[in-house]
């Protein structure tokens, strides 16, 4: 919800009516690739790059809904669009945590969805609709929202020594891709590097 | 900015979400996995968010700060510390932000 009133901030700032704004967090509900969406269109950037760049952004979500598969494999296809559809940073780690001790269901997954929905989309509703009350955003600490939940996710995330251990790996790899990786591919292939080497060390 | 411009980059993003995240769901689900698949996806997530914390923190909007200077980074240690203490996101996400102000204002 602080997220989402970030992100209707940010993008009233840019010129985007309270309408676009939550429309936008309705129908995509992209969390990090909204935002450099937004980044991108402030730089002049064609719809079609903006598009593309969210996309291999969000390219995670095919690692993530692999890995949410073997846990949703008793629900009908439809259900599975829904739970695809509200498949975001967050209700994957909540979903993820949920599954490992035992207490979660296809109803369960869906209200985890329906209340990230809800959040995201009212959140910046009212980022939107108050954006013109507070002045300059970043004085506000506006820019830090997405980066304080994603670290609060990241410490979710550390269940065991192993998971810390390749936390560290992955930080370090990603510095050295961002480094020497065009654009933004380090997103994709240090998680994929990461991984690929846990899998190989930890048998 | 134009309405179109604006109204295309929604819609074109919702479109290319929804097919990123439908089909893995889909046709993974169908299928049994291997354990070494599952091992590799089980380590996904962590090394996911470790990659997106970093690559908001060490260069933030583009430029690279030295770590001494950096409110993004010390914030984001923060954060998770305090994440990791009371089990609140939204709790760790206020407070993580309010923090930042503050090192903001002191070493950045």
């Amino acid at each position: 919800m602080p997220v989402g009133a970030a992100f209707g901030i940010v993008a009233r700032d840019l010129g985007f009516t309270p309408l676009q704004a939550v429309t936008c967090s309705a129908t995509a509900l992209a969390g990090a690739g909204q935002f450099i969406g937004l980044a991108l269109m402030k730089s002049g950037a064609t719809a079609l790059t903006v598009v593309a760049a969210t996309t291999v952004v969000n390219l995670r979500y095919v690692l993530f809904g692999a890995a949410m598969s073997p846990h949703v494999s008793r629900v009908p296809l439809g259900g599975q669009a829904i739970l695809a559809f509200t498949l975001t940073d967050e209700t994957f780690a909540v979903n993820i945590d949920d599954n490992r001790r035992g207490s979660a269901d296809a109803f369960s997954m869906a209200g985890v969805g329906a209340i990230a929905w809800v959040g995201w989309v009212a959140g910046t509703a009212l980022g939107a609709l108050t954006a013109g009350l507070i002045g300059d955003p970043s004085a506000w600490g506006v820019q830090f929202a997405m980066p304080a939940m994603f670290s609060a996710l990241l410490v979710a995330q550390a269940e065991d020594r192993r998971h810390v251990v390749i936390g560290a790996v992955a930080a370090a790899l990603a510095i050295l891709l961002m480094l020497t990786l065009p654009a933004d591919w380090y997103v994709l292939v240090t998680p994929v590097l990461a991984a690929t080497l846990a899998a190989v060390v930890y048998r | 900015m134009s309405e179109t411009y604006i109204w295309t980059v929604v819609i074109g993003m919702a479109v290319a979400n929804f097919a990123v995240r439908f089909p893995p769901i889909a046709v993974l689900s169908r299928v049994a996995l291997p354990g070494w698949l599952r091992r590799w996806l089980s380590f996904i997530p962590v090394s996911v968010m470790a990659t997106l914390v970093i690559g908001a923190v060490a260069r933030p909007d583009g430029v690279w700060l030295p770590p001494a200077h950096n409110p993004y980074l010390l914030a984001s240690l923060a954060t998770g510390a305090i994440y990791w203490r009371s089990r609140s996101f939204v709790g760790a996400t206020i407070a993580g932000v309010l923090l930042f102000v503050a090192l903001r204002a002191a070493v950045g």
